[in-house]
């Protein structure tokens, strides 16, 4: 009876040795959770000079659309310093659309940088784009791949 | 006093023994196990509380060794960032950038750890005229020898397992030996109950009951402590620590899932076709659309600026994601267990994804934290790291006091261990399924009853010289 029971405890013990425990995908839902704002930045497939152009933006938290977001403000700017847009509301035009209509005067590099905060949480992804064609410094830019830092732009926020 | 040929009693046993058969029983086999234990992991537990009392002062010993990395002299602009991580990216090209370490003060240094050919280092920059200070190869951080040697004997996992079963039978031999050292008036004489022996030792009663005081009266007086530092620093443990974490994350009472268990969230990355995967580095320069890429990985000074606006103690590190739907993490760990922050963010986006402070663990979460605080005796500072240091100092002091109490009770053949009783007392019982059950907790320790039990099964039993050695 003695020999049954260590031949228990030893599968036992062997069991609970090679069964370590792991982590369950849905831990999270136990803990403080963040609601995220996503944001979709749509730049029209081609973009040209002296036109209003118009760039999309759409906002959506917890799988919802998000209309009247507590703020969607955006930079712009181009890469070589001739635009330099301040923080500017973006236009909604509703069911969590907002638009920022812009006429661009010369072709090459541009970045736009949204600034959009909803329900506790804040977001600021930046995007780059081209209107027309790129210059060869701007490509090779791009192709190095170095950070886009605009000084001076963090601390504007909300 | 000259060694004995027979194994001697301890002091007052012998009373005992005739008072009460079964409670003599029950004194000896604890008495065995406690012998056992205590000689085979007397070594060990030396080890822990020497590496432990140096580790102990790691900040300043850290601070002492590396304060020419540490100190810099503050100026009035600090250049960028980026440029301090290009700067860095300059002068190890091949180098992958995985942490940035701000710096909690003006007059710190920023660090910023790489690797690069295989090997992890940590360069220390001027974030005010972006210089290189100097560098720091993990190899070459002694105080991560210490802890590795504290933790794992230096030798991994085995050494992992070596340290937990150390730790967890420590906690066996404080029973055991609370049990030993437990008064017992079984005679009822009317003699004053004298407090000598107890908590103080007796020190005209004769070598022998001296040598017993010198181990059983410190012990006594540690033990509380010592059982903190298992029980705080047995969550670190490889097997049973990260299964306790796991079980304690999945439950909802420990730390939320990243910090020991579990992982992290993911960076929300659009799925859209035009969108080349590494379009700034492909080979053609042409680009067709508009679109170049989707959201541009943010720069370190907005997450910087998302560290300061939801109020991250300053000592914070930024972990740099190394893969497209990574996070930026940042994660703070100051001294004190309630300033601990861990925080993933959208790499796109810069949303806080997950914010967990001390004060979103779960209630285990919270104790393990605290614990993990006063082991290390960063949470109140050099009070802290004194009391433990006693603790440590003590550990060392029965160890060897055990150690001495055996070698000078030894007699000159066979090991002196205290008999084995015949295992049919029902106290006796009581007490191995106390042990079964205890290793059933720590499965280690129920795997090493095992093999206790099969060796005395296979071999002591059947080999006389053994069996005699053994006192078996």
């Amino acid at each position: 009876m003695i020999i049954k029971s260590r031949i228990v405890l030893t599968v036992l013990l062997a069991a609970l040795l090679l069964s370590a425990c792991t982590a369950s995908p849905d831990a999270a839902n136990r803990y403080e959770k963040e609601i995220p704002l996503i944001a979709e930045v749509n730049i029209p497939e081609t973009l040209s000079i002296h036109q209003p152009e118009t760039i999309e933006i759409t906002l959506t938290q917890d799988g919802q659309r998000v209309p009247d977001a507590d703020f969607v403000h955006y930079e712009l700017w181009s890469n070589d310093g001739s635009l330099r847009d301040p923080m500017t509301d973006a236009v909604e035009v509703g069911d969590g659309v907002y638009t920022v209509t812009k006429t661009f005067d010369k072709e090459g590099l541009y970045f736009i940088k949204l600034h959009s905060g909803n329900n506790g949480s804040i977001i600021i992804p930046q995007k780059p784009f081209a209107v027309g064609k790129l210059s060869e410094d701007e490509l090779a830019y791009l192709q190095a791949g170095t950070p886009t830092f605009q000084e001076g732009t963090a601390e504007h926020h909300h | 006093m000259g060694k004995r040929k027979t194994p001697v009693s301890k002091p007052n046993e012998s009373e005992r023994q005739a008072s009460n058969p079964s409670s003599a029983a029950l004194y000896k086999i604890i008495w065995r196990w406690h012998f056992y234990a205590g000689i085979i992991f007397a070594p060990f537990l030396i080890i822990l509380a020497i590496t432990g009392s140096v580790y102990l002062f790691k900040p300043q010993i850290e601070q002492a060794l590396y304060r020419d990395y540490y100190t810099i002299t503050p100026q009035v602009e600090r250049i960028t960032p980026s440029k301090l991580v290009g700067q860095v990216k300059e002068l190890y090209p091949d180098a992958t950038i995985m942490k940035y370490r701000p710096g909690e003060s003006d007059s710190r240094s920023t660090e910023i750890s790489l690797t690069s050919g295989g090997e992890s280092m940590t360069v220390f920059m001027d974030p005010y005229t972006g210089d290189k200070i100097g560098e720091l190869k993990d190899k070459d951080r002694i105080m991560d020898k210490i802890e590795e040697f504290h933790g794992e004997l230096m030798v991994g996992t085995i050494g992992d397992r070596i340290v937990e079963l150390a730790a967890c039978w420590a906690i066996v031999l404080i029973f055991t030996g609370l049990f030993l050292w437990f008064p017992k008036n079984k005679n009822k004489s009317k003699k004053k109950r004298s407090l000598a022996g107890i908590l103080y030792p007796r020190f005209g009663k004769g070598k022998q009951i001296l040598r017993r005081d010198l181990h059983a009266v410190p012990a006594f007086w540690i033990a509380a402590g010592m059982l903190f530092l298992i029980m705080t620093g047995l969550p670190w443990s490889g097997l049973w620590g990260s299964n306790f974490q796991t079980v304690a994350t999945n439950t909802g009472a420990g730390y939320p899932p990243s910090i020991w268990s579990g992982s992290a969230p993911s960076s929300h990355v659009v799925q859209t076709k035009e969108v080349a995967e590494v379009p700034w580095a492909a080979e053609n320069l042409e680009v067709p659309n508009s679109t170049i890429s989707d959201f541009t990985p943010l720069p370190i000074e907005d997450v910087m600026y998302v560290a300061r606006s939801e109020g991250i103690h300053p000592s914070y590190t930024i972990s740099i994601p190394q893969q497209a739907d990574g996070v930026y993490t940042l994660s703070a760990y100051p001294p004190k267990a309630q300033d601990e922050t861990t925080m993933h963010i959208d790499q796109y986006s810069g949303a806080v994804l997950a914010d967990y402070r001390y004060d979103h663990y779960g209630f285990v979460g919270k104790a393990v934290a605290l614990g993990i605080t006063l082991h290390k005796g960063t949470q109140f500072g050099i009070v802290n790291q004194i009391f433990s240091l006693l603790i440590c100092m003590g550990i060392i002091l029965i160890v060897a006091s055990g150690l001495y109490l055996w070698w000078k009770r030894k007699p000159d053949h066979g090991l002196g261990a205290p008999k084995a009783p015949a295992a049919n007392a029902k106290k006796t019982r009581l007490f191995l399924l106390l042990l079964i059950a205890f290793g059933i907790l720590f499965p280690l320790v129920g795997l090493s009853l095992i093999i206790v039990w099969i060796i005395d099964y296979v071999i002591v039993r059947r080999v006389p010289t053994i069996k005699n050695f053994l006192n078996a």
